[in-house]
């Protein structure tokens, strides 16, 4: 599964754009879980996206193979380990 | 006023951290505090709701609790004055998983040091208060106020359900008092392991929520000790002035000559006995300087009389508001007094309030300001 950081929470990752996991494979795991999982090696960018929890932050979308899992199953929409998991920060603020 | 990337000061010096709703500045004066320099902004586009400054001689450290709307809040500190801050990439300010509550804002942070030397305080929307022993840089809450048997009944108001004030008593380590909105003001006598609303004599027009209509919730806006009697407390409440002259224990109304009973913020005296300072608006619906003259209310008498400062502050067609922690005093002699508003402007008085100058017109708008004489 691929993670792509935005630009804002690179420092948490190493400075890299790409984050690779690896799932167990006859694991079914939530989005939510995967980012969990990802936070084993980028604790900085799961405090930042994930609430204490697991809760995808409000103003944080994350889109699971193209689509915003706000208008899917949330945190608990399923991925595979062929996923490519995008997150950006959600256009807000005045 | 100049603009600096950093500030270097030295012993003696004064600092006024400022935190706006779009990040934080720092003001470095000397004691004479006639020249500012600004530093900053720090934090770039979040909310810096709470400040504290730690006055070791050798590391001192300033604490800031800031919000990023998108990644959420946390506790940063800086031991060289803002050149550079510490973010712990795990956060710091957390609810227990299962608890069923996430971090929002840290609205107070305040050190202890009677407490313990490296001991920290923080109060957070959704209310609780959290204890660090380090410092600042790690804190775990504090489960008597996270399950204190009242919680269901407690109600937020517009800013969140806030624990917004934190008094350590400053004679026993033990005793504690806390500001919660809208709950009420609760102390603790045992070191924090059990707390107790202390309301009795405050005015509360509104009935509890349907679940506990017998808990009349209160929303405490600002508390401050007395500096010369502990057991005096001055209380700005959302309706109303008041004090208490047995640690919290009873309140008298002490709002009489004051032009509204409505404000947030409540400053007293760092060394002078019976007096302390507040900014009365208008009313809870229009919350902005009384027919826009500003002006600054004092008492000499432990609010049996109040007078008005506005020397040096607009006097027409000033319309904004002071929030509860954008109010503060520094411990020099004679006393300077700060407060930011929600227009963007910071004015310092050096004497006591007697006469007031902006030292910045254009910051965003102020959430908090913590002046420090550096050790």
């Amino acid at each position: 599964m691929r993670f792509h950081i935005p630009s804002a929470l690179r420092r948490w990752a190493g400075d890299n754009e790409i984050v690779e996991i690896s799932l167990p494979l006859d694991v079914r795991m939530t989005v939510g879980e995967a980012i969990v999982m990802l936070g084993r090696d980028c604790p900085g960018v799961r405090q930042r996206v994930l609430d204490e929890q697991n809760n995808i932050r409000r103003h944080v979308n994350v889109f699971v193979d193209g689509e915003n899992v706000r208008f899917a199953n949330g945190g608990a929409t399923q991925v595979t380990n062929d996923s490519e998991v995008r997150i950006y920060p959600a256009i807000s603020g005045g | 006023m100049e603009s600096a990337e950093r500030i270097t000061p030295q012993s003696g010096d004064l600092i006024v951290i400022v935190g706006t709703v779009k990040g934080a500045f720092i003001f470095h004066s000397d004691r004479a505090r006639d020249r500012f320099r600004i530093a900053g902004p720090y934090f770039k586009g979040q909310e810096v709701f709470s400040a504290a400054y730690l006055p070791d001689r050798k590391a001192p450290r300033i604490l800031i609790g800031n919000k990023s709307q998108h990644w959420g809040s946390l506790v940063s500190w800086s031991d060289d004055f803002g050149a550079s801050w510490n973010e712990p990439a795990d956060g710091n300010v957390k609810f227990p998983a299962g608890s069923g509550l996430s971090l929002n804002a840290i609205w107070a942070l305040e050190a202890a040091p009677l407490v313990g030397r490296d001991v920290v305080f923080a109060g957070t929307d959704p209310a609780a208060l959290y204890r660090s022993d380090d410092r600042g840089e790690t804190f775990r809450p504090v489960d008597s106020i996270l399950n204190h048997p009242e919680r269901p009944y407690w109600m937020p108001g517009f800013g969140g359900l806030c624990l917004h004030t934190i008094l350590p008593d400053p004679r026993d380590p033990k005793r504690m008092m806390v500001g919660i909105s809208s709950a009420g003001t609760y102390r603790s006598d045992d070191g924090g392991e059990s707390w107790t609303r202390r309301n009795k004599g405050v005015v509360m027009n509104d009935d509890g929520p349907p679940n506990a209509p017998h808990f009349r919730p209160q929303c405490a806006h600002k508390m401050r000790y007395d500096a010369k009697n502990p057991e005096r407390i001055y209380l700005q409440n959302h309706p109303g002035v008041y004090r208490s002259d047995d640690g919290g224990d009873s309140w008298i109304d002490i709002a009489k000559g004051l032009p509204s009973v409505f404000g947030f913020p409540l400053v007293a005296h760092p060394r002078r006995a019976d007096t302390a300072y507040l900014i009365p608006l208008e009313s809870e619906t229009f919350r902005v300087p009384i027919e826009g003259a500003t002006k600054v209310w004092r008492t000499r008498d432990a609010g049996e009389s109040w007078e008005a400062l506005g020397k040096g502050l607009p006097q027409h067609d000033a319309y904004f508001s002071v929030l509860r922690d954008a109010f503060t005093s520094d411990s020099l002699d004679p006393a300077g007094l700060y407060f930011g508003t929600r227009g963007g402007h910071l004015f310092a008085s050096a004497d006591e309030g007697e006469s007031w100058r902006s030292i910045a017109d254009w910051l965003p708008a102020v959430l908090c300001v913590k002046a420090a004489v550096v050790a």
